[in-house]
């Protein structure tokens, strides 16, 4: 049985502890990092590197007090949601299954914040929801371009190609289809224009939005999750330009880069207006860039 | 043995239903239908072990009932059926009924009369295979379960009505004579039989939706019977066309080859025709949302776990006399619009039972689109859905007919904390969205491979993309809401009539227990079907060369997940440290929920879900939806006709 | 190891919720000055947040009153423990001119326990930033406190 397999398969198990293990350890640094970039952004010098490591740390060794159990019990489905599908994405299992086991921790994340009657976090998770509208069908359309490229949704296809997948059919579906992923990449990371349900910064128009109600160490079970699910979006970048460590990370520095700047720049959005812009533009670049790739 | 199961299976659900109307004492009727239920699970399960099969086994003899031929009995109740359409029909003026009844009527006598050479037939009456096995399976159980949760529900809900005489006894007839019905179509390999029970299965869902004799369930049931009558009129059609071309009423034959004659495409299409209005796909869905109006057990059973499923199974059924053609392309094409089209109707309902209707239509209209597609993985997705969409569907419909006569509303804004006041049940209708759009539950399962057996065809792809994001938004908002309460203290439980609480704990219990067993039903009952192997099973997953979706293992990390998050839970309750919600501070003292408004009155906080109505709204969509609907129809027999 | 991380934490991250409880606006100003690129006091992991289940330090700004007194009565309640409160200017400290008003109740400490207390008209934003490091010590000190009642338990 190929379970076992797994286990017994050195370079496999060790691959699961590099998606267990590391990949929240690099999402943490990533924060940090992003946080001291914004701050030199805004002629500031910002906290140390490792400020969201201390973050989560003390928000574990807090007081645990909820006004609804089911805040305890969503955080830790979401904790385990966001981490599997951060090792699948590590095993090179199919695209499809990994988000949608992602989505599971999005859910739960939601029905948490759902869970209390309190209109900071009723909106922050209907919000979250549209938001969760918004980029699921892009990012399944994403897919379904690397399916068309590699002829598989496994990870696994991307990296058996000679060439990397930016390069297929001519540049320009796959460049395309980078933008879409860049929209989704913005919403899970939380950064304006598209930060509607809760703002990866400390404060908003409705508080924390679908964090306001979560406190103590489930807020830091969230923060950890959020880490996992940065990297795991960051690796579906990665895999554009998958053929030599290099290019990896000088994809992953400008995509962020990017992001960062934008979110520097750009003002939050109403629902109705990122729903709309995404929709509108997403569908159609990647309604484009699949026509292209179905008519080569 | 055979004929016994087949009897147990079609007839006895007749004569229980004609029990109950005659007998009609209350302990006499439930002891009938709780007896019948389970005589019907135990026969389909012995079923199991005889599929496939085909019946009777000599080609050459006739089956019989009572002595008499059995094609005999079915062209009198043909015609007699048609005759009782026509008169209600007649009694509530409607001509289009009447037209079509005679239309159909008239059909059938050339067919019968004029065309068909009545030489003894040489092929079996019924064929059981693995999609038949499927089919009776879910009739004979899941709808066993939901006749036995209306016994409890319909006392209840008489006692609200205060009638003068009990109409139970008709209710319980025709509910349960359906179950015989629904087996029939299912198994029946002769189109004359099919349409027979397609019928039925008609009239049994207007004299439900009529039950209460409101003025508007009457107006919804003569909507349901005039618009299904458009579909028995197009499938009799069907059939005389296919007939006229094959010289032969035996499905199985139909279906051995793939049929290219543009005659035989819009033949076909007919067919699929009659299976859009059956399934309510768009623009037939307004029969399916105004059959809500009838007890809740109608709509678990008829339409959303059954009889719309017969719709969707006479789709699926004939999709090999229809793969790799356009007609199965433009089928494709209308299933995943009204996938998308119908989960957008629901973003923008707040009624529980109308969001449920619209849930229906829009995974029928996946399974639709599966079959359209026609690929080994299609159609595999397309049977995956239909096991475990009915299990879902059925137990959340009777979730929400538990919570209404719990709350006396089915709107899910009412439904806001009910988790405060019914825990058993508000835990057991979260379970059920879980396992409706959550992996690693079989919907989900079914989902995926749509989506992934649909990747090479542009415009379907992109609608099944955006119908799947929709239909998220809708399950998670209701979910949430069931739990929105305040104070971390365990709730009492409800008490529930045992009848009413074990079909709810059966269908979750199951619901949950078939999605672990996805491999083995993968390999039990759609390989012998398509006699293909589009995936391989392996770990306990299901993998095929375009991905792979690890079952077993996701279980496993799934309950673990689940077991720290509800020790963590426990843990949470135990520790007694509750917290106001956060109201910027203002929260009234003396008011639980409350802000201290003006003047020092307490306020109380409401809060509802976004129905993004300037959107979404029913009036909104409704109207393009059926213009766009139309055209794909249009379009469909256009390309498999005329091109 | 987790533990004396977690100790190390708290002094590193120390959230701040800021509740104006009827300042002439003079201390916010000062107070929000501190987030500037000048001040930068999230070179330190300050965090100014919006909601008290998330804060560890509550600034108080202006003199409590009779309206608003249970408004910070339910945000302090609402932090979870550790926390510690710090009051800023003469209003938040004693009520400052304000105090002898009918409708004021007094300083922040009327209503509940006050650990630093930062003086000024308004308070300096270098002065405020002192008596958040003055409260970082102060939460330490409990956490110490607490963690012995833990081990005498």
């Amino acid at each position: 049985m190929q379970a076992f397999e797994i286990g017994l398969n050195p370079a496999t198990f060790g691959w699961l502890l590099v998606g267990l293990l590391v990949a929240p350890v690099a999402g943490g640094l990533i924060a940090g990092v992003d946080r001291i970039l914004t701050a030199k952004c805004q002629s500031r010098v910002g906290p140390p590197l490792l400020q969201p490591f201390y973050d989560a740390a003390k928000l574990w060794g807090k007081e645990t007090k909820v006004s609804n159990v089911w805040i305890a019990f969503c955080s830790w489905m979401y904790f385990t949601a966001a981490a599997t599908s951060c090792v699948m994405f590590f095993l090179q299992s199919d695209l499809l299954i990994i988000f949608f086991v992602q989505a599971v921790g999005a859910v739960f994340l939601v029905i948490g914040a759902l869970s209390v009657p309190s209109p900071y976090s009723q909106i922050g998770g209907q919000r979250e929801l549209l938001q969760i509208m918004a980029y699921e069908p892009l990012l399944i359309l994403v897919f379904v371009g690397i399916f068309l490229a590699t002829g598989s949704f496994n990870i696994s296809a991307v990296y058996a190609m000679d060439k990397p997948l930016m390069l297929e059919s001519g540049v320009v579906p796959m460049v395309l289809l980078f933008v879409v992923l860049g929209y989704a990449l913005t919403i899970k990371l939380r950064k304006s224009p598209f930060d509607i349900s809760g703002s990866h910064h400390a404060h908003q128009e409705i508080v924390r939005g679908v964090f306001t109600e979560y406190s103590g160490r489930y807020l830091a079970l969230v923060e950890v999750a959020h880490w996992y699910e940065v990297v795991l979006v960051l690796g579906v970048v990665a895999l554009f330009w998958a053929t030599s460590w290099y290019a990896i990370v000088i994809l992953l520095v400008l995509t962020y880069a990017a992001e960062i700047l934008v979110d520097n720049i750009t003002a939050r959005l109403s629902w109705r207006a990122m729903l709309g812009k995404l929709w509108a533009s997403g569908l159609a670049l990647s309604f484009v860039s699949l026509a292209w790739l179905y008519a080569f | 043995m055979l004929d016994t199961l087949l009897f147990i299976l079609i007839v006895l659900p007749f004569l229980a239903g004609l029990g109950c109307y005659v007998l009609r004492a209350e302990g006499v009727r439930s002891l009938i239908v709780v007896a019948t239920g389970g005589i019907l699970a135990a026969a389909s399960v012995m079923l199991y072990f005889q599929t496939p099969f085909t019946y009777p086994v000599e080609a050459s003899v006739q089956a019989t009932l009572f002595g008499v031929s059995l094609d005999e009995i079915i062209m009198v109740a043909d015609f007699l059926l048609l005759a009782v359409i026509l008169y209600f029909g007649v009694r509530h003026k409607n001509a289009i009924i009447v037209a079509l009844a005679i239309l159909q009527g008239a059909l059938g006598a050339y067919l019968e009369f004029g065309l068909i050479e009545h030489a003894p037939k040489a092929y079996p009456t019924f064929v059981i295979d693995t999609l038949a096995l499927v089919m009776v399976l879910i009739i004979s159980i899941v709808g066993s379960l939901i006749c036995v949760f209306a016994i409890p529900y319909m006392k209840e809900h008489e006692h609200h009505l205060h009638l003068p005489a009990s109409k139970q006894p008709r209710f319980f007839l025709v509910l349960v004579a359906f179950l015989g019905a629904m087996n029939g179509l299912v198994m029946a390999n002769d189109l004359a039989y099919f349409y027979f029970f397609f019928e039925v299965t008609t009239l049994c869902s207007f004299l439900l939706i009529g039950h209460d004799e409101t003025e508007i369930a009457t107006k919804n049931a003569v909507r349901a019977l005039w618009m299904n009558s458009l579909g028995g009129a197009a499938l009799m059609i069907g059939i005389v066309w296919i007939y006229s071309e094959l010289g032969t009423l035996e499905i199985a034959k139909v279906i051995s080859q793939q049929h290219t004659s543009a005659a035989m495409l819009v033949a076909l299409g007919l067919l699929c025709f009659a299976g859009f209005t059956k399934a309510a796909q768009m623009p037939f869905q307004s029969w399916l949302l105004g059959a809500m109006v009838a007890p809740t057990p109608v709509s678990a059973l008829l339409h959303s776990s059954t009889m719309v499923k017969a719709g969707v199974y006479l789709v699926v059924r004939f999709a090999p006399a229809y793969a790799d053609t356009n007609l199965g392309l433009a089928v494709a094409l209308c299933g995943a619009f009204t996938f998308l089209g119908t989960a957008a109707l629901a973003v923008g309902q707040s009624n529980g039972k109308k969001i449920l209707a619209y849930s229906t239509i829009s995974n029928l209209g996946l399974i639709v689109a599966c079959a359209g597609i026609g690929t080994p993985t299609a159609i595999t997705a397309a049977i995956l859905i239909i096991i475990f969409h009915a299990v879902s569907k059925g137990l959340l419909f009777l979730c929400v007919g538990t919570i209404e006569h719990g709350i006396g509303s089915r709107d899910i804004e009412d439904m806001r904390g009910v988790y405060g006041k019914m825990p058993v049940t508000a835990l057991i209708t979260m379970a059920g969205v879980v396992t409706m759009i959550l992996p690693p539950f079989g919907m989900l399962l079914g989902k995926w491979m749509a989506i992934e057996s649909s990747a090479g065809s542009l415009f379907v792809i992109v609608m099944l993309a955006l119908g799947s994001a929709i239909t998220v938004l809708y399950w998670a908002r209701w979910a949430g809401g069931l739990m929105s309460v305040e104070g971390g203290e365990k709730f009492k439980t409800e008490s529930q009539a045992a009848l009413t609480r074990a079909p709810l704990m059966i269908l979750c219990f199951g619901a949950v227990v078939l999605s672990f067993l996805a491999p083995w039903i993968y390999s039990d009952m759609v390989v012998p079907l398509i006699k293909l192997s589009p995936y391989a099973v392996a770990a306990g997953g299901l993998q095929s060369g375009a991905g792979s979706f690890a079952v077993i293992p996701l279980f496993i990390v799934g309950l673990i997940g689940f077991g720290v998050a509800i020790n963590a839970l426990r843990k949470a309750r135990s520790s007694h440290a509750f917290d106001a919600p956060y109201m910027a501070g203002i929260q009234s003292p003396a008011v639980a929920g409350a802000y201290t408004g003006p003047m020092n009155k307490p306020v109380v906080v409401t809060t509802g879900n976004y129905y993004l109505s300037a959107v979404f709204g029913e009036e909104k969509l409704t109207p393009y939806g059926n213009f766009a609907a139309i055209a794909l129809l249009v379009l469909m027999f256009a390309l498999g006709g005329l091109f | 190891m987790l533990d004396s991380f977690i100790k190390k934490s708290r002094i590193k991250s120390p959230w701040l919720l800021h509740f104006d409880c009827g300042s002439c606006n003079g201390c916010d100003i000062e107070t929000l000055a501190c987030l500037t690129p000048l001040y930068d006091v999230e070179r330190f992991g300050i965090i100014n947040v919006g909601n008290p289940k998330h804060a560890d330090i509550l600034l108080v700004t202006g003199c409590v009153n009779h309206r608003n007194k249970h408004v910070l009565k339910t945000i302090y309640d609402q932090m979870p423990e550790p926390k510690v409160v710090v009051a800023i200017g003469a209003c938040g400290l004693t009520g400052g001119v304000f105090r002898d008003a009918y409708n004021v109740v007094g300083g922040v400490d009327k209503v509940i326990p006050v650990d630093v207390y930062v003086p000024g008209c308004p308070g300096k934003p270098e002065a405020i930033i002192d008596g958040v490091v003055e409260a970082l010590g102060k939460l330490s000190e409990k956490q110490n406190a607490a963690a012995a009642a833990v081990a005498a338990e």
